[in-house]
């Protein structure tokens, strides 16, 4: 109960640091990925002249990348803040006594919510455009997200503890989430890649999400790996990465 | 003894590692990883064993860096033990450091929401003792400030109403009291004293031995990592204090070695209540203390004798002399003198003493010779100062009921 109480004071003071004096407020969450969308859809379209192969059943190029830029903001923002969530709260930890896992757990649960919040009304925005969006889709894409989020937290525990003792981490870290971006299957179909290459995508553990998601809400293409697989995947990693939080946190206060 | 045990701690020790290089953070991460431990350590705090049983209150006593904030740190959980362990029971409260988990850019009612969920009071518990917290800090209209822009008074303020609307089993404080104004810290003192008669159970770090003495019953005085007294508070403050008094006294002035040969006078002995060695004699508050000296005279005149009492630092209580009170030490034989003094009902409060003996010739002129004994008062009085005076009281109401240092 009164942890539950914690949590949601957390998520709702992580929420209210990242607008605080902001004229846009919570606004931002939108417009920020929004105009993300819009340069990469105009890149796409005018600049690489790019087309989704599949014919007359490929769906248009900005629901594509919908699909793939949203889930992968929502998990690279949520990775990458919350691996400093335990150093950047030193100050929290070194004078209260509180379960360290809820800083992480709150730092990943505001970044999916706010991106789930702008999920939502992109989704929205499809479907009065006239997307054509599976029905069925929509309570399949809020389970994938759910899957997406214990998956980050998986990765963000393991960060956020290994950063308390290599600061040099959460740095290295931002500037390699381009590269995971690229690979895997965010801004391109996995059919762009040279046959050969294809395949390498399914070492990527976020490369399921994105096709996943597209092939739920929009009916195209297939995941590389069966669903089952990648649920474990992410159960796999939310408990190595839980694992070794709780074996190193006894002794965070030391090196913060 | 009664009441069940709230705090226990078995072999308590808590290490730091010794991080000095990047290099040195992987090398203890990949340690801690396979679960080896650190051999090069550096040990702030070593085997302590504590017991605390409900409606105890026990005071933390000792110097900087022996080892209290730590010791604090583990009984609260902020820190975790590198050896034995803790067990606490029921809800624990803690006023740690000055505002501790307070956010500055956040108002003080936001702060004391989230403090509040941080000692794990539900969102239900919270509601119903808001207007009781912010009462009790009584810091007007700052309540809606920013905390960045509160004083460090108003911080405790807030801090201590946050942890008094808790009612904890167990209240764990480190010296926030010395912050606040004197009103609040009366508000303070009397909340606790309050909270003891209620059958609260405290423990409290402070380096005022007034405030250790009047609301702490034990105390456990830590030095270098390790309890070096536990148990009842005069006793522990006492030699706290004697402890304290002792480093600060001139070491010089102890150093000098007794050269006496060939002197014209010179002293044979010097006993407290018939102890003539270097360990401290015991004297109960208002018992007698006898001091007998024996001196030697080369040419068989008769000296004249000092008595004094001073603080272990050096500081004088008291002096006397056979010369000023018209007496003459007995001979005993023709160079040999003896005289014995007493001090009935002694007035010196609690603590340390030396007492010192010195031979003058016949006409009180020139002074020969000193032996120093270590004295120690021992009693359970709380007045302030070095000696009793007496006093009466007057135009006094009936006395109030408040006994906690009384039990």
């Amino acid at each position: 109960m009164s942890a539950l109480a914690l949590t949601t004071h957390f998520v709702r003071r992580e929420i209210r640091n990242r607008y605080l004096g902001s004229f846009s407020g919570g606004l931002w969450a939108l417009i920020q990925p929004l105009i993300q969308l819009a340069v990469y859809g105009f890149v796409w379209i005018y600049v690489f002249r790019m087309r989704i192969p599949g014919g007359d059943n490929a769906p248009g190029i900005v629901a594509f990348l919908a699909l793939g830029v949203w889930p992968w903001n929502a998990f690279a923002e949520a990775v990458v803040r919350a691996t400093t969530a335990v150093q950047d709260n030193a100050a929290l930890i070194g004078k209260v006594a509180l379960p360290r896992e809820v800083l992480v757990f709150s730092s990943v649960a505001s970044s999916f919510l706010l991106h789930a919040l702008g999920f939502c009304a992109i989704l929205l925005v499809f479907w009065l455009y006239g997307t054509p969006l599976r029905g069925l889709g929509v309570p399949l894409a809020a389970a994938l997200f759910l899957q997406l989020f214990v998956l980050a937290l998986g990765f963000a525990l393991l960060f956020a503890a290994i950063q308390v003792f290599v600061r040099d981490l959460g740095q290295t870290l931002a500037q390699l989430m381009p590269l995971w971006m690229f690979a895997g299957p965010v801004l391109y179909p996995r059919d762009y890649l040279p046959e050969r290459f294809r395949g390498w995508l399914d070492y990527n553990p976020f490369t399921f999400y994105p096709e996943a998601l597209r092939e739920t809400l929009l009916g195209y293409g297939s995941t590389g790996t069966p669903w089952i697989v990648a649920g474990v995947i992410a159960l796999a990693l939310l408990a190595l990465g839980y694992g070794v939080f709780r074996r190193l946190s006894p002794h965070f206060e030391d090196f913060l | 003894m009664s009441g069940d045990v709230l705090v226990r701690a078995r072999g308590l020790g808590k290490s730091y590692p010794q991080v000095f290089r990047p290099r040195d953070r992987l090398r203890a991460l990949w340690r801690l990883l396979r679960g080896v431990a650190d051999p090069n350590a550096s040990v702030v705090l070593h085997d302590v064993d504590l017991e605390v049983r409900r409606g105890e209150s026990l005071g933390l006593i000792g110097e900087n860096g022996a080892g209290k904030s730590t010791l604090l740190k583990l009984l609260t959980g902020v820190l975790t033990p590198t050896t034995g362990t803790v067990a606490v029971h029921g809800r624990l409260g803690a006023l740690l450091e000055l505002g501790a988990g307070f956010h500055p850019e956040y108002s003080g009612r936001d702060n004391i929401a989230m403090s509040a969920a941080l000692y794990g009071l539900s969102a239900q518990e919270m509601r119903e003792r808001y207007d009781e917290i912010v009462a009790f800090a009584d810091i007007g209209h700052y309540i809606d400030e920013p905390v960045k822009h509160y004083s460090s008074g108003m911080v405790v303020r807030l801090g201590f109403a946050v942890v008094a609307a808790l009612r904890p089993d167990v209240l764990i404080t480190d010296e926030v009291l010395a912050v606040g104004d004197e009103s609040f810290q009366r508000k303070c003192v009397r909340w606790m004293e309050q909270y003891l008669e209620d059958g609260g159970t405290l423990i409290l770090v402070s380096h005022s031995m007034y405030h250790v003495q009047k609301l702490c019953r034990h105390a456990c005085w830590l030095r270098h990592g390790a309890i070096a007294a536990y148990g009842d508070v005069f006793d522990v403050t006492q030699a706290y204090l004697a402890y304290h008094e002792a480093k600060s006294a001139a070491p010089a002035e102890r150093a000098a070695a007794r050269n006496v040969h060939g002197l014209e006078f010179h002293l044979l002995d010097l006993r407290l209540n018939g102890i003539g060695h270097d360990t401290p004699v015991l004297v109960e508050f208002a018992g007698t203390l006898r001091v007998d000296i024996v001196v030697h005279s080369r040419d068989g005149r008769v000296p004249v004798i000092v008595v004094g009492v001073a603080r272990v630092d050096g500081t004088p209580v008291y002096g006397v002399s056979t010369e000023m009170d018209g007496v003459q030490p007995a001979a005993e034989d023709a160079t040999t003198f003896r005289i014995e003094v007493e001090f009935p009902q002694l007035t010196l409060l609690p603590g340390s003493y030396i007492v010192k003996a010195h031979p003058l010739d016949s006409e009180g002129v020139r002074l020969f010779d000193t032996i120093e004994r270590p004295l120690t008062v021992r009693g359970s009085s709380r007045e302030l100062g070095l000696v009793r005076l007496n006093h009466t009281w007057h135009n006094a109401a009936s006395p109030r009921l408040r006994g906690i240092s009384g039990g």
